[in-house]
């Protein structure tokens, strides 16, 4: 009987393989595809977060990792915070690499030029350049096709997008088109060729004046020192190492002469130039910042046909090209790249509002908005907020084959910077005025003054690299009360020879050649204009000081205060603060009271310390500063110039 | 009848095997990967010892004698590293982010910030006076500056704390006082 029984149930027994067999296959199936993080959320049901105060979200969101932590910071505080540096640089970066330019981001506004403007780029290189910088927007590679400088990977601003040999012909054949208006031939100065002659190479007279005119203020040159590339000078313009292999030369003496005229939206100011500098200049450019092999893997491209120019004109629009880049007539798209205001905090992982579980196997559990899903059988990476955005930004056919996203070459500290940015992004800014609408400075100009000087202003540029009254640049000290600062004349006199007073400093200010004229008209605006309401330059008299309360003044700076462990005078002591050389033909007594008086007040970012000098001594000191004056060098080391310029 | 009451056993059975996996899975999810996969990120599989150490700390510090050593920081020790690099790095460092340092322009030379040898043997409260006070304050030189009245005490605080971060050799908190207080600089 029991035997009986056994043999029966062993007969069953491969049903019961069968159907067990088939539900462990489908399990086996299911549960790869399926995010349990999810499955969690869909059990615990969708999180209730509308009806919450906006401020306590991130109360809700799990904590970000320790590298990011600075993104929750950033979904309140939408101004800049001393503690976040990672988050300040990351919302810089944003704005840098033009993030706005396709996708729409909290609080940053779209400014009125990204990119270049393309409307003539067929006057300014040729088509075989075109290519070559689309196919791979770098200049600066080793043998081995990779960028590093200083140690670190870097890129200009333009991504690299992935486009095919057709591709590349067309495009570079309707922007090489793009000539609506040409540009005057190349002149060489008809007289060069005599002063040649006599006194060397044009060219390196050229870089002479180059350096003079400190265009390695904005512009970087790449310098090989020990193997290792180095760049010098600053990134608010391009860098220029083998910009002469790039630009028509009848291009170069154009836009030198006038940048506004090619670029409306420029940040390059207009300098004054002699015709003999315009000639030393471009000659320099256009003979030494050359590389001859730079065009070698680029294919012979001929005229371009009315076919690839047709083409051309519709990937333009259609790899999202016209996002950034403005050609007359053509219209970019609304809305290119998904918006990712929402992007961060708020579409975290744990406010998926899930509707049935059919989603689960379907997408990822941060797709809350409308970023692209990820197709988790193609995608490498590990499923995390943090390593998508990473993916990317630095590779994103990795995620998404079929991506328009170009690929940013960024440095890993870089890339993070950016993630904890983009991490911080809670949403439209909030209506009601609880909260300033964050402002990303950007090196532009809401302060317009009217008349001469306002025109001066804007053809010199000042606000790329000063700053006045709260916006501008930050490269270059605040001007906003520089009127109750330096005195008039001398502002005349530094604004027609820029003799730093940090001369430990590679940075300068650029030499314009301003004219008499011109200087005084600025010096003029400045010293009545930029005050500081609290100090009236000429409230105090220089008369009222004493030789005496001098002479205690210079003992209190060199014996009790000791500041020459900061401050050059003479030709000794630091340079951690500026030259006091001349300071009694530089400074207002009523600055330098005020100024020893509470540092911080007038200049908050200043690192000279606070002190607690008494009354008596802030005089004495200012008393003996006042008597530090140099003979005027403007007149004599013009006159050299003036000199040097006629051998 | 047997034949579907059998079936509709081993079903049953089937579905509460399911649940109760799924029920063990909430809390450990599966052979696939770990509950917390998701939510933190991993360093990805050819990272840099850069990114491993200061993976998960608020900021790092490179050893300013040893490049591949990098010295993860806390929070307080990151804000002491933006204050030292805004208010110090200028003559307590061989290099400044902005040129040349000012060291050599000061006499006599000021300690590294780095120089554990020197400063490891100097208690916290004694540091937080220089800096509070300034040099003369403390009976040492006046090229010291007060930062008392630009700084507040936290800061100090948090000063205190990177200096002993990145200190060469190592900072413990209970020295042999009798042994480093003599190698102090006058």
């Amino acid at each position: 009987m029991t035997a009986r029984l056994i043999l029966r149930a062993i007969s069953w027994l491969p049903h019961v393989f069968a159907i067990g067999g088939a539900l462990g296959l489908a399990l086996a199936f299911w549960q790869p595809r399926t995010d349990w993080h999810e499955w969690v959320q869909y059990k615990r049901g969708p999180a209730q977060l509308a009806s919450m105060p906006p401020s306590t979200l991130a109360w809700k969101q799990s904590v970000l990792p320790a590298q990011y932590m600075q993104g929750s910071c950033g979904v309140c505080h939408r101004e800049d915070l001393p503690q976040t540096p990672r988050l300040d640089h990351g919302r810089q970066l944003l704005v840098k690499f033009n993030c706005i330019g396709c996708h729409r981001l909290r609080d940053i506004d779209r400014p009125d030029m990204l990119g270049p403007d393309l409307t003539r780029v067929g006057t300014k290189v040729s088509r075989e350049w075109i290519y070559k910088w689309l196919k791979d927007p770098r200049t600066l590679t080793d043998a081995n096709g990779s960028v590093t400088v200083d140690g670190v990977a870097t890129d200009p601003r333009m991504p690299k997008f992935q486009l095919s040999d057709l591709e590349l012909r067309a495009l570079s054949a309707y922007l090489s088109v793009q000539r609506p208006k040409s540009v005057g031939p190349y002149s060489g100065n008809p007289r060069a060729g005599a002063v040649t002659a006599k006194g060397g190479d044009a060219a390196d007279r050229g870089q002479t004046r180059f350096n003079q005119m400190f265009c390695i203020t904005c512009h970087a040159l790449a310098v090989d020192r020990g193997g290792e590339t180095t760049l010098i000078g600053g990134d608010i313009g391009p860098e220029l190492t083998k910009v002469g292999s790039k630009v028509r030369p009848e291009w170069l003496s154009a836009w030198l002469d006038n940048p506004q005229g090619y670029l409306q939206h420029t940040r390059m100011p207009q300098y004054q130039w002699s015709k003999q500098d315009m000639y030393e200049v471009t000659q320099y450019i256009l003979n030494r910042l050359t590389d001859p092999d730079l065009m070698n893997d680029v294919p012979q491209l001929g005229p371009p046909t009315d076919d690839e120019v047709h083409l051309g004109q519709r990937l333009f629009v259609e790899k999202g090209c016209a996002e950034c880049h403005v050609i007359q007539g053509v219209t970019p798209r609304a809305d290119f790249g998904p918006d990712l205001s929402a992007f961060g905090m708020a579409a975290g992982p744990f406010v998926v509002e899930m509707k049935s579980a059919r989603k689960l196997s379907a997408s990822l559990h941060f797709a809350k908005n409308n970023a692209e899903h990820v197709n988790i059988e193609v995608s490498q990476i590990p499923r995390s907020m943090i390593n998508y955005i990473q993916a990317k930004i630095t590779d994103p056919a990795s995620v998404t084959p079929e991506t328009h996203m170009p690929q940013f070459h960024v440095s890993q500290s870089d890339l993070d910077d950016l993630t904890t940015a983009l991490l911080s992004m809670s949403g439209p800014p909030l209506t009601g005025g609880a909260h300033d609408p964050l402002t990303i400075p950007r090196p532009h100009s809401e302060f317009h003054p009217g008349g001469q000087a306002g025109q001066l202003y804007q053809r010199y540029k000042c606000y790329v690299c000063h700053s006045f009254k709260g916006y501008g640049g930050t490269l270059a000290p605040d001007l906003s009360f520089e009127g109750s600062r330096s005195k008039r004349e001398w502002l005349v006199d530094f604004l027609k020879n820029p003799q730093t007073l940090r001369p430990t400093l590679t940075v300068r200010m650029p030499h314009f050649n301003i004219s008499d004229h011109d200087a005084t008209t600025i010096a003029d605006f400045v010293s009545t204009s930029l005050r500081n309401p609290n100090i009236n330059p000429n409230e105090l008299d220089e008369k009222e000081f004493t030789p005496q309360m001098a002479e205690h003044g210079k003992q209190l700076f060199e014996v009790k205060y000791e500041c020459q462990s900061c401050h050059t005078i003479g030709s000794s002591g630091g340079y951690v603060g500026p030259s006091l050389n001349n300071a009694g033909n530089w400074l207002t007594p009523a600055w330098i009271r005020a100024w020893l008086k509470n540092p911080q007040i007038l200049i908050p970012e200043t690192i000279e310390p606070r002190r607690s000098f008494t009354d008596d001594e802030i005089r004495d000191m200012t008393a003996y500063l006042l008597t530090l004056k140099q003979v005027s060098q403007a007149k004599s080391t013009e006159s050299a110039s003036a000199g040097g310029g006629q051998q | 009848m047997k034949l579907l009451l059998i079936y509709g056993s081993v079903l049953v059975g089937c579905l509460g095997l399911t649940i109760l996996g799924e029920k063990a899975m909430t809390r450990t999810p599966c052979w696939c990967w770990s509950s917390n996969h998701m939510l933190v990120a991993k360093p990805k599989p050819h990272a840099k010892g850069i990114e491993l150490v200061s993976y998960g700390s608020y900021g790092s510090e490179v050893d300013w004698n040893n490049p591949d050593r990098i010295l993860p920081l806390d929070y307080d020790q990151a804000q002491g590293k933006r204050i030292f690099y805004q208010q110090c790095v200028w003559c307590h460092a061989d290099t400044t982010p902005a040129g040349p340092s000012n060291r050599s322009n000061v006499t006599p030379d000021p300690p590294l910030m780095n120089d554990g040898a020197v400063l490891n043997g100097v208690s916290d409260a004694s540091l937080k006076k220089t800096i509070a006070l300034g040099g003369s304050a403390v009976g040492k030189s006046a090229m010291m500056p007060a930062y008392g009245m630009s700084l507040n005490e936290e800061e100090i605080d948090d000063l205190i704390a990177y200096m002993r971060v990145i200190a060469v050799p190592e900072y413990r908190k209970s020295p042999d006082k009798v042994n480093n207080t003599a190698r102090i600089k006058p």
